[in-house]
C-alpha cells in the first residue's frame, strides 16, 4: 500500500466543515472527532492522513510538500502567497474582506495620508496600490477594530462575515475587497506523482460540494 | 552595533564532510553526463550588470536580485540565472562560432528569497544549453540529457513535458490587455480553476476560452492528447498538440519505463522565457522540482543575435536534500595510513608517506608530538595503519 496522502486542515471552523465534508464523501472520521491533542490523525479507509494546524502553516507545509493537499481560507493565500496549486473553491468558510471606517466618515476626501490598521498588510497594501493611494499601513495582531476608535487608523482592513463587530463599535464598511471561502490546495509535485489518487478524491469532492 | 561574525546570512549555508561530498558527487555525476555527450562546460561571471536581466521582457523581478554597484557606480547583480549569461555570451563572442552549439555549466545562482520560509538564496545549477537547433531531435536530445540526469540518482522520477507555444497561441486570438493575458497565465499556472473560469466568462464563451478553461486539467499520460485533440480552435494549435504527442511517444521509448513521462499542458510559469517545448523534472519526496527548462528560441535574439535553443537546469541544491533526507550518505573517504614522526624524522616521514600516497593509498601526516596522540587520534578517525618513522626503521601498528 502507498503511504497516505497527508492533507493539512486549518484548525478551528474550516476543520469542522472539512470534516463534514469528508464525512459525507463517506470517509471515516472518528479519528479526528477525538483527536484529543494528536496533531497527526488518520482516516484509515480513505488511505488519508489529517494533519491540524494554523492557517499560515498549512500553506507552509503545502509548499513544501510535507503535506499533499491542504484545506485554508482564501484570505490566508491572499496574505501569503507562494507556490501551490489552488484547485477547488469549497464554498463554505465564507465572507469577505472588507475597507472599514467610522460611521459617516470621508474616507477618501482631504489630502492626508490615510492610516490603515490591519492583521493582513499584504493585502492592504495590495488594495490600495491598485487604487494608486499612498497609505500608511500598521500591522495589529488582535482585534483591529479598536485602531480607529483608538484614533490610531483612519480605517481598517478585515475579514467581516456578519458585521455585527462592526456595528456595535460604530464602524460600518465602505468597500469590499476580495470575498472569500475555503479553498483546497495542493503541493505542486505530489499533485503530479499522485496524480491519480488525488483527482480521485477531488473529483469525489467536487460532486459533493 | 549588532555584530553578525558568526552566523551566515539567511538562505545560505555552510556544508562540510557528507554533505560536501554529496554536493559534489551530484556534480560531478551531471557533468561526466554532459561531457559524455559532448557538451563542453563554460564558467559564467558571478557578477554581471543588471542589464542584462532587463531586456524587454524582463523576466526577473528586481526585488528578487541580490544588487550592488561596481567602481563606477553601475549596477551589478549577483547572477539569478545561467541562460540569460550564456545566451549573452552566444550573442557575442560565439557569434560566429559553427552551430549547433553544445554547452554546458555547473554554477551558484542568487535570488533573495522570502525570509523564515526555510528556502536557499543560494543555488548551484547545473544544465545544458543547446543552441542553434529548431529540430525535434534537438528537443529529444535534452530530454534524453534530462532523463539520463534523473536515472542516475537511482531514485524513483517522472519527467514532465508540455509546450507553452500552445497557451501563447490561445490567448494571442483573444482582444485583451496584456494585463489580463498575465491574470489567465497566473491562474493557470496556480491550477486555480475557480479563478480562472471567472474570469475568463467575463470574456465571453468561444472555442478559444472554452479551451483555456480546460488548460490546467490537461496533465497526466496520453489520455491528455486525446481530450486536448478536440479543444483546439485551429489548425496551428493542433499541429503544435500533434508534434507535442510525438515528442511524448518517442520520450516514453527513450526513458524505456525507468520513470514516468507526463505532460501538463498548464506548464505557464512567469520566469519563463520559454517558447516552445518546457519540461520539468520531479523526483520522489521532494515538494519541488528539481529540473526546469525548455526552448527559448527568442532570448538570445534579445541579445541581437537571432539563433534558437534548447536547455535545463537542475537544482543540485534540491538533489542535495533528496539524498540526504533518504540517508543515501555517501561513506567519507577514510584515510588508510597515519604516518607519525620521531622528533628529527620529520622529512623522512614525509617522504615515506608520499611513497605511499604513490602506491594508492590515502595518507595523512600525524601532527602531534608523541606517539599516543598520534594513536588516539587514528582511532577516533578509524585509521587502521599507524606507521612510526624514527631513526632506526619503520614500525607498523594497527
Amino acid at each position: 500500500m502507498n503511504k497516505p496522502i497527508r492533507i493539512a486542515l486549518t484548525k478551528g471552523r474550516l476543520e469542522k466543515d472539512t470534516v463534514g465534508l469528508l464525512e459525507k464523501l463517506g470517509f471515516d472520521c472518528t479519528a479526528v472527532r477525538e483527536k484529543g491533542r494528536k496533531l497527526i490523525l488518520p482516516v484509515p479507509d480513505g488511505n488519508l492522513e489529517v494533519v491540524l494546524a494554523k492557517a499560515n502553516d498549512v500553506i507552509t507545509y503545502v509548499e513544501h510538500g510535507v503535506c499533499d493537499l491542504g484545506v485554508v481560507g482564501k484570505d490566508t493565500i491572499m496574505e501569503m502567497e507562494g507556490k501551490f496549486y489552488e484547485l477547488v473553491d469549497l464554498g463554505f468558510g465564507r465572507c469577505k474582506f472588507a475597507l472599514a471606517t467610522k460611521k459617516g466618515y470621508d474616507f477618501y476626501s482631504g489630502y492626508g495620508i490615510k492610516t490603515i490598521a490591519t492583521k493582513y498588510p499584504n493585502v492592504a497594501r495590495r488594495f490600495f496600490e491598485k487604487k494608486g493611494m499612498d497609505t500608511e499601513i500598521i500591522k495589529i495582531e488582535g482585534s483591529v477594530e479598536l485602531a480607529p476608535l483608538l484614533e490610531l487608523a483612519d480605517g481598517i482592513v478585515d475579514i467581516v462575515e456578519t458585521g455585527t463587530t462592526l456595528k456595535e463599535n460604530g464602524l460600518e464598511v465602505i468597500e469590499d475587497v476580495a470575498p472569500i471561502s475555503a479553498r483546497l490546495i495542493a503541493n505542486t509535485v505530489s499533485l503530479k506523482l499522485r496524480h491519480a489518487e488525488i483527482d480521485g478524491l477531488i473529483k469525489l469532492i467536487e460532486e459533493n460540494l | 552595533m549588532r555584530n553578525y561574525d558568526l552566523i551566515t546570512p539567511e538562505g545560505t549555508k555552510d556544508l562540510l564532510f557528507g554533505e560536501c561530498i554529496i554536493r559534489r558527487d551530484i556534480e560531478k555525476t551531471l557533468l561526466d553526463i554532459f561531457k559524455s555527450r559532448g557538451y563542453s562546460e563554460m564558467i559564467t561571471p558571478g557578477l554581471e550588470f543588471f542589464d542584462v536581466f532587463n531586456l524587454n521582457s524582463s523576466y526577473f523581478p528586481q526585488e528578487n536580485l541580490y544588487k550592488l554597484t561596481d567602481s563606477k557606480g553601475r549596477l551589478l547583480v549577483m547572477r539569478p540565472d545561467s541562460t540569460m549569461p550564456i545566451a549573452r555570451v552566444i550573442a557575442t563572442r560565439l557569434r560566429d562560432a559553427m552551430l549547433p552549439l553544445k554547452l554546458c555549466y555547473n554554477q551558484t545562482v542568487y535570488r533573495t528569497e522570502p525570509a523564515l520560509k526555510g528556502r536557499s538564496d543560494e543555488i548551484v545549477q547545473a544544465g545544458v544549453e543547446l543552441i542553434g537547433s529548431q529540430l525535434k531531435i534537438a528537443d529529444l536530445e535534452v530530454i534524453s540529457t534530462a532523463v539520463e540526469a534523473l536515472k542516475a540518482f537511482g531514485m524513483e522520477f517522472s519527467l514532465e513535458i508540455g509546450n507553452i507555444g500552445i497557451f501563447k497561441e490561445l490567448v494571442s486570438k483573444l482582444e485583451i490587455s496584456d494585463n489580463v493575458k498575465e491574470k489567465i497565465r497566473q491562474n493557470i499556472e496556480a491550477k486555480n480553476f475557480p479563478a480562472l473560469n471567472d474570469l475568463l466568462d467575463t470574456l465571453g464563451t468561444n472555442p478559444v476560452t472554452t479551451a483555456l478553461k480546460k488548460l490546467p486539467a490537461l496533465f497526466g499520460g496520453m489520455e491528455v492528447f486525446d481530450k486536448a485533440e478536440e479543444l483546439m480552435p485551429d489548425e496551428n494549435i493542433k499541429r503544435l498538440l500533434d508534434e507535442l504527442r510525438d515528442v511524448y511517444i518517442d520520450a516514453n521509448e527513450i526513458c524505456g519505463g525507468d520513470g514516468a513521462i507526463t505532460v501538463d499542458l498548464g506548464l505557464v510559469n512567469k520566469t519563463d522565457y520559454y517558447t516552445g517545448l518546457v519540461i520539468k523534472g520531479y523526483l520522489q519526496g521532494h515538494g519541488e522540482e528539481v529540473i526546469s527548462g525548455g526552448r527559448y528560441d527568442k532570448l538570445i535574439s534579445e541579445f541581437g543575435y537571432d539563433v534558437p535553443a534548447v536547455g535545463f537546469a537542475i537544482n543540485v541544491n534540491g538533489v542535495a536534500k533528496v539524498i540526504e533526507k533518504n540517508g543515501v550518505f555517501p561513506a567519507l573517504p577514510r584515510t588508510d595510513v597515519l604516518v607519525y614522526a620521531e622528533e628529527g624524522c620529520e622529512v623522512a616521514a614525509l617522504k615515506a608517506a608520499q611513497e605511499l600516497r604513490e602506491q594508492g593509498f590515502i595518507v595523512e601526516s600525524a601532527l602531534f608530538d608523541d606517539l599516543e596522540s598520534a594513536r588516539a587520534y587514528a582511532m577516533d578517525k578509524k585509521i587502521a595503519k599507524v606507521v612510526v618513522i624514527d631513526e632506526s626503521d619503520e614500525e607498523e601498528q594497527e
